[in-house]
């Protein structure tokens, strides 16, 4: 079940005391897609590493579907990462001696036994629907820069997870791979009512989203639905 | 419980001792790897640094080869030395140092040495227990072999069956040792003297032929030309220990009419026997010792040095281990972005605890593994050194201890590199992840 996204008073400090982050209020009910944008250093990508479990609040409560992620231990979130969120990367972060599938099916080496060859069908199976099926068995560093990022993408999906967060996915692609890729992310979160989070600078991309929020000096300046 | 271990075998105590020192690594190993399969991540980590990870193998391949070849060589060097020395039972000679004795009889090293009469060699061959008693007359040489003059006796005691011809019966023949530089059918004129002091022309005008050739002894005998002792008397214009009319050689000799010899091997007929004459014939004018208590003496004597080296050794791995640790640590900075998108996308930090652990496990393990092939090398190629330099065959296999050494090694690094695994869980998620 796709959970929902309740924030509250969120503030992130730099050691420094800096305010990062200062986010009152922000809720996203499940199935929503939702596109974080502004300048660089507004606080887009902190807001999703905060939101992913990454990076720990300094104050405030992360609630996904009842459970407030800033209260867990570490391996409490990486729990929850591993079972709720699919994460997609700027920079696709492969494994460069695996293979498409070795990517895509990543999580099968830590997940339990019983969702290993689940996870591995998956992969397969989300390679095959992002064009790659062919491809499966080859290493990554014969791909290119558009098809490293489908292999990220069905990476985040092989675990079947009802939340995507993807940290501007696109920004590394010539248009037409950005096109294809923010169609195809857009599409698959709504076939499967994931809810879908995505920090961009990417108009075209964030048009694609339900929503639009605009961040400045880590605080929301503007939230609008399409 | 020492007196169970005591009432164990040798070869079930070293395998026991092997399994206690090794256990702690494989149990950390067992404790870490328990339910997770992180070796195809491992794998895809040693491929991604394939030339880093070959170095640091190689670097632990030489420390853990050094410290097997070491211990390999140096029992081997022990007990080449006292293969050697294994059939000479009894020496006995004149007063003096029993070391000085032995290196010349049995390790062919020359040395000017008082004489063993002809009255007193009479009264040892002639001694109750006595199977035989050899002259061994050392002095001369050929092309740096030692000719030694002897008896048939000793040749058949030496090396047994000749690998070849026969063995001389005439003051003019001789029997090459296995690698000596004359072949059957040869004939050589000796040197006076060894070395470069060698005087060559001294004995000119006499030819020893060779009839025979003994098999292979491991002793700096294979090297040697063995001739009859009258022969050896005879070349220097001495008398030959018979009656001028009497063409025989070998025992028994007229005390009159030998010149004397630096040395007599004894070889009793019972083995206790040996002990007898060697008490009956250590006294003022004689001294009787076994070659064996001598070099076991001289080993004893070594055991400090011996004991010193191991320290060392064992000094030399902690210190290896302590670099490894080091190194392993450095290691785990090139994989930290791997890490950090396993710890990103939900892996436990069991798991990402345990690739740390396998991936130094893999490089510790191929390190020593190939450590112990480069010191069992090493420790070959260095016996075939000094067995050419010095005829006394050296084989260097490994043993228990090297197995010993090798399985500290690896436990105690398998269990130091809980501490890299450990760090590196604690490294900042993002920074890794952004770097």
């Amino acid at each position: 079940m796709t959970p929902a996204l309740h924030v509250e008073d969120l503030r992130v400090t730099s050691r420094e005391g800096r305010v990062l982050l200062d986010v009152p209020l922000l809720t996203l009910a499940p199935g929503q897609s939702l596109a974080l944008r502004g300048a660089s250093g507004a606080g887009k990508s902190t807001l999703l590493h905060v939101l992913s479990g990454l990076v720990r609040p300094s104050a405030g409560r992360v609630v996904w579907g009842g459970q407030d992620i800033a209260a867990l231990t570490e391996d409490a979130r990486a729990r929850f990462r591993r079972e709720t969120l699919g994460l997609i990367f700027q920079d696709c972060h492969l494994f460069e001696e695996l293979s498409a599938l070795g990517n895509a099916g990543l999580a099968s080496a830590f997940a339990p036994a019983r969702d290993r060859a689940p996870i591995r069908l998956a992969a397969a199976s989300w390679l095959a629907a992002l064009g790659l099926g062919q491809a499966g068995s080859r290493a990554v560093d014969s791909f290119s820069g558009g098809e490293r990022q489908r292999i990220a993408v069905a990476r985040a999906l092989a675990g079947g997870p009802p939340v995507i967060l993807a940290d501007e996915p696109t920004a590394a692609l010539d248009r037409a791979n950005a096109d294809a890729l923010g169609a195809d992310l857009v599409r698959l979160a709504a076939e499967g009512g994931r809810t879908l989070i995505v920090v961009t600078h990417d108009a075209a991309l964030a048009a694609r989203m339900g929503r639009q929020i605009t961040l400045a000096d880590g605080r929301i300046v503007e939230d609008t639905d399409a | 419980m020492l007196d169970l271990w005591a009432s164990l075998p040798p070869a079930l105590q070293d395998v026991l001792f092997a399994l206690a020192l090794i256990a702690p690594g494989l149990l950390a190993g067992a404790l870490v790897l328990r339910g997770l399969r992180p070796l195809p991540l491992v794998g895809a980590m040693l491929r991604r640094f394939a030339f880093v990870n070959a170095l640091f193998v190689a670097l632990i391949a030489v420390s853990v080869g050094l410290g097997v070849g070491l211990l390999a060589q140096e029992r081997g060097l022990r007990q080449g030395s006292a293969r050697s020395a294994e059939k000479f039972d009894l020496i006995v000679a004149a007063p003096g140092s029993e070391v000085t004795v032995m290196l010349a009889a049995v390790y062919l090293q020359p040395s000017d040495m008082a004489l063993v009469t002809g009255a007193q060699y009479a009264e040892i061959a002639a001694a109750e227990g006595v199977a035989f008693a050899a002259p061994i007359a050392f002095g001369d040489s050929y092309q740096g072999a030692p000719v030694v003059g002897t008896t048939v006796d000793f040749v058949t005691h030496l090396a047994g069956p000749l690998a070849e011809g026969r063995v001389f019966s005439a003051a003019e023949e001789a029997v090459a040792g296995a690698y000596a530089p004359v072949d059957v059918g040869g004939s050589f004129t000796p040197a006076h003297g060894h070395g470069p002091a060698a005087e060559h022309e001294a004995h000119e005008g006499f030819a020893y032929a060779v009839t025979g050739r003994m098999a292979p002894t491991g002793s700096p005998w294979d090297r040697a030309l063995l001739v009859p002792v009258e022969g050896v008397w005879a070349v220097h214009g001495l008398a030959n220990g018979h009656a001028p009319d009497d063409p025989r050689i070998g025992p028994p000799f007229v005390p009159e009419m030998m010149p004397g010899t630096p040395a007599v091997l004894v070889h009793a007929t019972e083995l206790w026997g040996n002990y007898a004459l060697k008490s009956r014939f250590t006294r003022g004018d004689l001294m009787a010792f076994f070659p064996g208590t001598v070099l076991a003496q001289l080993h004893a004597l070594m055991r400090d040095v011996r004991s010193a080296m191991s320290l060392m050794a064992v000094l030399t791995q902690v210190l290896v281990t302590l670099s490894v640790l080091i190194g392993l640590m450095i290691l785990v900075r090139l994989i930290a972005r791997s890490l950090a998108l396993l710890r990103a996308i939900g892996a436990p930090l069991r798991f990402v605890f345990a690739v740390v652990w396998a991936y130094s496990a893999a490089l510790i393990l191929s390190g020593a593994t190939l450590g112990l092939a480069l010191g069992w090398g090493a420790a070959r190629g260095i016996s075939a050194v000094i067995t050419a330099r010095t005829d006394v065959l050296v084989t260097a296999n490994l043993g228990w201890p090297e197995a010993h050494l090798v399985a500290g090694f690896i436990s105690l690094t398998l269990f130091m590199a809980l501490l890299p695994a450990w760090l590196a869980v604690r490294r900042p998620l993002l920074t890794d992840l952004r770097t």
